[in-house]
């Protein structure tokens, strides 16, 4: 499955890097292809491209906090997370995208 | 005549909020005293009875809100006195309680470490104003102790004692009606009153009385009858009651000291271990006597910043708390007490994990000031070799040597005021010159520039008899009251021109606006001089004089001025509140007041310039200068000296060395173009960080940590920060962790934590990292305990730059089991270290 995702934190420093690493390694695994966008202190990196965004067939967000752009995901389905959650049981959060 | 007796009596329910307490109380005491006929009141919830003509015997019936009374009136005017007494119980006692306005007494703020929070311990807050943490056994000193002999003596003549008390009544009467005369805050006025009440209290003068005739002296009556008194007070519930058991306690001071004269305060303690000492208030005499081997803290319910006490506490180094409302009563039950005078609290040392906090605390503090002392003791120069003095503010000259123990250059400012404060007469010219020899022989050949007296307003001193004023900020106050009490600036000025034989020494004048009072003062100094000439008396005639720049005019005439004087002195807390009109003990503008405001940096360039381009010295002794976060300003400014508490002079000395001038003029050039006190903040708060520093090093990686719960480990770690210099305010970081920690645990699972902060308390980026012996609880995502934390702070507005990627690659790494492994297994600091370096790619 081709999925983007958005990782973003509280401070910016440290979960929202965690949230990416997981979601990227567990993609894998999986056998998902997989692009992690993350908005944190450094601000936005491994930016989503519109196409990329438009070849996606979902989005997750693991978020704890309003992202920036968001508009860019109007026509797409997305599931959002607490950051929590993928960095605790990331095969979880994959297995909601199923649905 | 007789009468026939037919009492009067009715009830009451007390309905003052504070109960009845001493106001109140004094007053229905007067309004009863009116009538010849007896009125007792009895508190109807205790069955306590009293006379209502004595303000003690009502307050110590412990009347509450909403205590039941009955009053009964009987004798000659009892039809009367009885109509009048329940006319002014309805209609005024409601309203004898107007709130005293509480004076703005200096209270400690910010956050408390986690650790004593969660130690549930009871902490008494207070002002630190001698730094410094001590530990010891409580002593409570204070109450009415007679000094031996006293105790003990044998009262001969039962009417001579008698005497004796009512001589020192009156005496004491009439010193209280004559400050009553001249007070003018109605709150002052208040207790001034109802200390007269006490004094003219029958019930106080009927126990003297029945001491007196069982044959005891007047001392041993009148603190007999104190302690009866105070005993019964001191039961009360209500503070309010509480507190005056400390106005008995003070007026029979007075009486005692009235009596006996300066024996009467020689009473002395006797330590024999470690000990806190915990007073109402304390003589300075009383605190030398004291064995300074076991004294660790002093804890004072009544004393001010500038006691003469606090300043001896302080120039002995002795931790010191202030303002510790009822401490001799609250905590007299303590085993141990620990006086935080640096966070301005005082708590007992019941529990283990106080002790633990204070241990790891003193062990940090001495790190820290072993890491200063690395250049303490050189001058302080700026990466690019501009030189800028550091000195020291003292009051004493005992306090001198201890300034120069810190690192100082010299003394910048020795305020002379305390000398004269608190005492009945002025100082004599040889009492004021031993001690300015001392603080110039003490400062071995540093220079002291000794400001001469800065007194009025706001700093009274009874025997000079100046007038209170609407207004005293802007009034008679420093060297304008010099013309009319020549005498007493000539003696201070032979003084100082005697001592100036003995070593460095250069005066200042305060509160300067114009050119003709400098003019006057350098016709004063040559008078003395001429008289110290032909008396053949020696002295320093190329001593260098001076003057405080508080009043914003003489910025305007300053080449003038440096055509007369040979340095300058810059007073910011004065020079502030002048420039920008604004009172900050006034809580509706004090948001106004700050010494960062554009206009008043623009200002202070102005006259550093002016100085400068006259060729003279200028230095800076006020509050601004003692804020290591102010340090870029002032070495953008180009002050050659800057003067601050002794304590502060190894932090400023160190921060200047790692200072650039040029980039601190270019700061101050974009600081002054600021509109708003923000953005100065924004940028002073940017710039103070040290880019320098590597993310790591050795010093921030501690294994085998004895930390046992979450709160010791963040400690510990923000610690390890405050001792390498990376913040210089480690309990707000700890707030900002902690305020991180509170959104969701930063517990990772499998054994690790990362706790974070963005915050501009951080000086310089950095990972620090704890490895446990014992794992603790920390709220993971898996539920289970924590072995290794590793903590990352970065500055605010650090964000895009090569520490943040390395952080974000710390963080994807700590997903990969492999790198957890590895980092787990390491047990040494030096192994765990190289391993990061290596894996994250930091140079070390």
């Amino acid at each position: 499955m081709k999925i983007v995702a958005v990782t973003a934190c509280p401070t910016g420093i440290a979960h929202t890097y965690m949230a990416a690493e997981q979601l990227e390694k567990t993609a894998k695994a999986l056998g998902h292809q997989i692009k992690v966008e993350t908005q944190g202190a450094m601000g936005i990196e491994n930016e989503l491209k519109e196409s990329e965004i438009r070849q996606a067939e979902v989005a997750i967000f693991a978020v704890d906090i309003e992202i920036e752009k968001r508009e860019r995901f109007e026509h797409l389905r997305v599931v959002q997370v607490p950051v929590q959650e993928a960095i605790k049981n990331p095969v979880s959060v994959f297995k909601r995208i199923q649905g | 005549m007789s009468q026939v007796c037919n009492p009067v009596e009715f009830k009451f329910i007390c309905p003052l909020p504070n109960g009845l307490h001493a106001r109140p109380a004094s007053q229905l005491a007067e309004f009863a005293s009116d009538f010849a006929c007896d009125l007792s009141l009895i508190n109807l919830r205790t069955g306590a009875a009293a006379n209502l003509k004595s303000t003690l015997a009502i307050i110590s019936a412990d009347i509450r809100s909403g205590d039941e009374c009955s009053i009964r009136v009987a004798g000659t005017d009892e039809t009367s006195a009885g109509a009048a007494l329940l006319g002014y119980i309805t209609r005024d006692l409601p309203k004898s309680d107007e709130p005293l306005v509480e004076s703005g007494s200096e209270r400690r703020t910010g956050p408390l470490p986690r650790a004593l929070l969660a130690s549930g311990i009871r902490c008494y807050f207070g002002a630190g104003v001698s730094p410094g943490i001590g530990m010891g056994t409580p002593v409570i000193v204070g109450g009415i102790t007679l000094p031996a002999g006293l105790d003990s003596e044998v009262a001969e003549d039962a009417k001579r004692e008698e005497r004796r008390v009512e001589r020192a009544m009156a005496t004491v009467r009439e010193r209280i009606k004559a400050m009553l005369a001249r007070s003018v805050s109605p709150a002052e006025a208040g207790v001034l009153k109802a200390h007269l009440a006490i004094l003219e209290d029958i019930s106080l003068s009927d126990k003297i009385g029945e001491l007196l005739a069982q044959g005891r002296s007047a001392g041993q009556a009148l603190a007999e009858s104190a302690q009866f008194f105070m005993s019964i007070l001191q039961k009360s519930e209500s503070s309010y009651i509480r507190d005056r058991a400390v106005d008995i306690q003070e007026i029979c001071l007075r009486l005692l000291e009235e009596i006996y004269g300066p024996k009467f305060t020689a009473a002395s303690v006797e330590l024999k271990q470690p000990s806190i000492i915990v007073a109402e208030t304390m003589a300075p005499q009383q605190l030398l006597g004291m064995d300074r081997q076991w004294l660790r803290g002093l804890v004072l319910e009544y004393a001010g910043r500038t006691s003469h006490a606090v300043i001896l506490a302080r120039s002995l180094g002795i931790p010191t708390v202030v303002g510790v409302k009822d401490a001799p009563v609250l905590l007299s039950g303590e085993r141990e007490l620990v006086v935080d005078a640096n966070r301005g609290l005082v708590l007992p040392n019941g529990t283990a994990a106080v002790r633990r906090f204070y241990d790891g605390e003193q062990q940090a503090i001495e790190k820290r000031n072993a890491a200063l002392t690395r250049n303490k003791f050189r001058p302080a120069v700026t990466l690019d070799g501009l030189r800028m003095e550091v000195a020291a503010n003292v009051s004493s000259a005992e306090e001198v040597a201890a300034a120069c123990a810190q690192g100082a250059e010299g003394i910048g400012l020795f305020r002379t005021e305390m000398l004269f404060i608190g005492h009945d007469r002025a100082p004599s010219e040889d009492e004021q010159f031993e001690i300015y020899k001392r603080a110039a022989q003490l400062a071995d050949q540093r220079p002291v520039i000794i400001r001469t007296i800065d007194i009025g307003g706001d700093k009274p001193v009874p025997h000079l008899n100046l007038p209170a004023e609407s207004n005293p900020f802007l009034g008679y106050r420093g060297m304008r009251i010099y013309a009319e009490h020549r005498e007493l600036f000539r003696t201070q000025l032979r003084a100082i021109l005697r001592a100036s034989a003995f070593g460095k020494l250069q005066t200042m004048a305060p509160m300067v606006s114009t050119i003709e009072e400098v003019q006057w003062l350098k016709d004063q100094l040559a008078q003395s001089q001429n008289e110290l000439t032909n008396q053949g008396i020696s002295f320093d005639a190329a001593m260098p004089v001076g003057i405080m720049i508080e009043v914003p005019s003489v910025a305007f005439i300053l080449d003038q001025l440096c055509a007369e004087v040979d340095f300058f002195s810059i007073g910011t807390n004065d020079l502030n509140q002048y420039f920008l009109a604004v009172d900050r003990d006034n809580a509706k503008v004090a948001a106004l007041s700050s010494v960062r405001h554009p206009s008043f940096l623009r200002f202070l360039k102005h006259i550093v310039d002016g100085v400068h381009a006259n060729g003279k010295w200028i230095g800076m002794c006020g509050e601004m200068a003692g804020d290591v976060r102010n340090l870029a300003i002032l070495v953008g400014l180009g002050l050659d000296e800057i003067s601050a508490s002794a304590s502060q002079v190894p932090a400023l000395k160190d921060r200047i060395s790692q200072l650039s001038a040029r980039s601190c003029e270019e700061l101050l050039a974009r600081i002054m173009a600021c509109t708003q006190a923000e953005q100065v903040n924004k940028l002073l708060a940017d710039d103070h960080r040290d880019t320098s520093q590597s993310l790591l090093d050795s010093s921030l990686v501690i294994v085998e940590s004895d930390s046992r719960s979450k709160e010791e480990a963040i400690r510990e770690l923000i610690d390890s920060l405050f001792i390498a210099g990376r913040t210089e305010n480690p309990d707000r970081l700890e707030d900002v962790v902690w305020a991180r920690e509170a959104a969701y645990s930063t517990g990772l699972g499998h054994g690790f934590a990362i706790p974070h902060c963005r915050s501009d308390l951080i000086n310089a980026n950095s990972i620090a990292v704890l490895k446990l012996r014992r794992p603790i609880e920390w709220n993971s995502l898996d539920g289970k305990p924590v072995q290794m934390v590793v903590l990352l702070a970065v500055h605010e507005s650090d964000a895009n730059n090569s520490h943040m990627k390395v952080l974000a690659k710390l963080a994807r790494k700590l997903m990969n089991e492999e790198f957890r492994d590895r980092l787990m297994k390491l047990s040494d600091s030096g192994r765990i270290l190289s391993y990061l370096s290596r894996e994250l790619e930091i140079p070390l």
